[in-house]
């Protein structure tokens, strides 16, 4: 059998807990979803301030002059350069069925479509921000961060949170 | 100006790991979210007990910058759980989507899109969630702060779990 990883969860596993405790040691541990409002703030602030101003939790986020860009900001633009130069240096050596928008698994599943596989992909997007914003962070901030620091609420986030997406994982893809 | 430059570099590596490590692929996600392919568990595993470790280690020579999210139950477990039916519709996280876009995935940018959506109607629902938010809210708070034991008691034993349950406990079934 050919080798279906680029590099093995063991070093990837490995390389992110070092990274963690690198970062924690510099500024702060790692987190993605509050620079999803940190952008949503500059964004409103800049084409309706009003709207801005007079949405609580945008107008902490952000300010007319001071778009709130920073560690954290910085630190998910790196993900997307670091991960597109990575890509296309390793494109290559990525298995096939990594590659490409519509993966095979849901294919078999939901059929061809890309049209429904965006849509799902778009309504997911909205549920993970909505719920993670609600929560106070994601699988970076709340799981990997939260737990390597034994924070309480981590830990019931990541309990919940792979309960509940199991379960919804499982329906999805009950057989028919 | 050096905590941006930091910040960025930070990124950089954490994107690279993500993409190298396969946790952009939907196979692996829906895999563990199946309880088939443990791929994505493991390595979550195993970043933590690395990280927790690593955390830890840091915090006895006080040299830790923490960060620890406020404990509201009740806002958690339903954040939590709006979450995870996301998390296993698009096969995406927050972090995961931004570095599948980075390597051209549609999909991905899809969820990247729908996640700036789901940020501004949280943004704009925020003030109904307050009082949720407000109930058993215990504060910024760590089994340290709970136990009143150093961390490092729990750490070590923490991380050992783990790191055995990624290397030896589980393991994948295909049927």
């Amino acid at each position: 059998m050919t080798q279906d990883y680029i590099i093995s969860w063991k070093v990837a596993g490995i390389a992110l807990g070092l990274l963690l405790t690198l970062a924690t040691a510099l500024v702060k541990p790692l987190g993605v979803s509050t620079q999803f409002v940190v952008t949503d703030a500059a964004v409103a602030h800049k084409v309706a301030p009003e709207f801005a101003e007079s949405t609580p939790y945008l107008a902490k986020y952000g300010e007319k002059e001071d778009w709130g860009v920073g560690y954290g900001w910085m630190l998910v633009l790196g993900m997307l350069v670091g991960g597109g130069i990575t890509a296309a240096i390793f494109r290559d050596k990525q298995p096939e069925q990594d590659k490409g928008s519509m993966p095979r698994m849901w294919r078999d599943q939901f059929g061809p479509s890309q049209l429904k596989r965006n849509a799902a992909a778009f309504t997911g997007g909205v549920l993970l921000l909505f719920g993670a914003r609600l929560a106070g962070g994601c699988t970076s901030g709340h799981m990997i961060s939260g737990i390597s620091q034994l924070a309480l609420g981590s830990f019931v986030f990541g309990i919940v949170t792979f309960a509940v997406a199991i379960m919804t994982a499982k329906m999805l893809y009950r057989a028919r | 100006m050096t905590t941006l430059i930091i910040g960025f570099l930070i990124g950089c590596a954490f994107g690279a790991i993500l993409y190298l490590g396969g946790a952009t692929s939907y196979r692996r996600i829906l895999g563990t979210l199946l309880l088939k392919d443990m791929w994505i568990i493991k390595l979550m595993a195993t970043a933590i007990g690395v990280g927790t470790l690593g955390v830890y280690l840091l915090d006895l020579g006080n040299l830790a910058h923490m960060s620890v999210k406020p404990a509201y139950i009740w806002g958690i477990a339903l954040g939590g759980a709006i979450f995870g039916v996301g998390w296993a519709v698009s096969g995406y996280c927050p972090g995961t989507c931004v570095v599948g876009t980075s390597e051209g995935k549609r999909d991905a940018l899809f969820t990247f899109a729908g996640g700036f959506v789901g940020a501004l109607l949280f943004s704009m629902a925020y003030p109904y969630f307050e009082s949720l938010i407000a109930a058993a809210n215990f504060g910024s708070i760590t089994l340290k702060d709970v136990t009143g034991i150093n961390g490092i008691y729990f750490a070590v034993p923490m991380s050992a779990a783990l790191l055995a349950i990624a290397f030896f406990g589980l393991k994948d079934r295909y049927n």
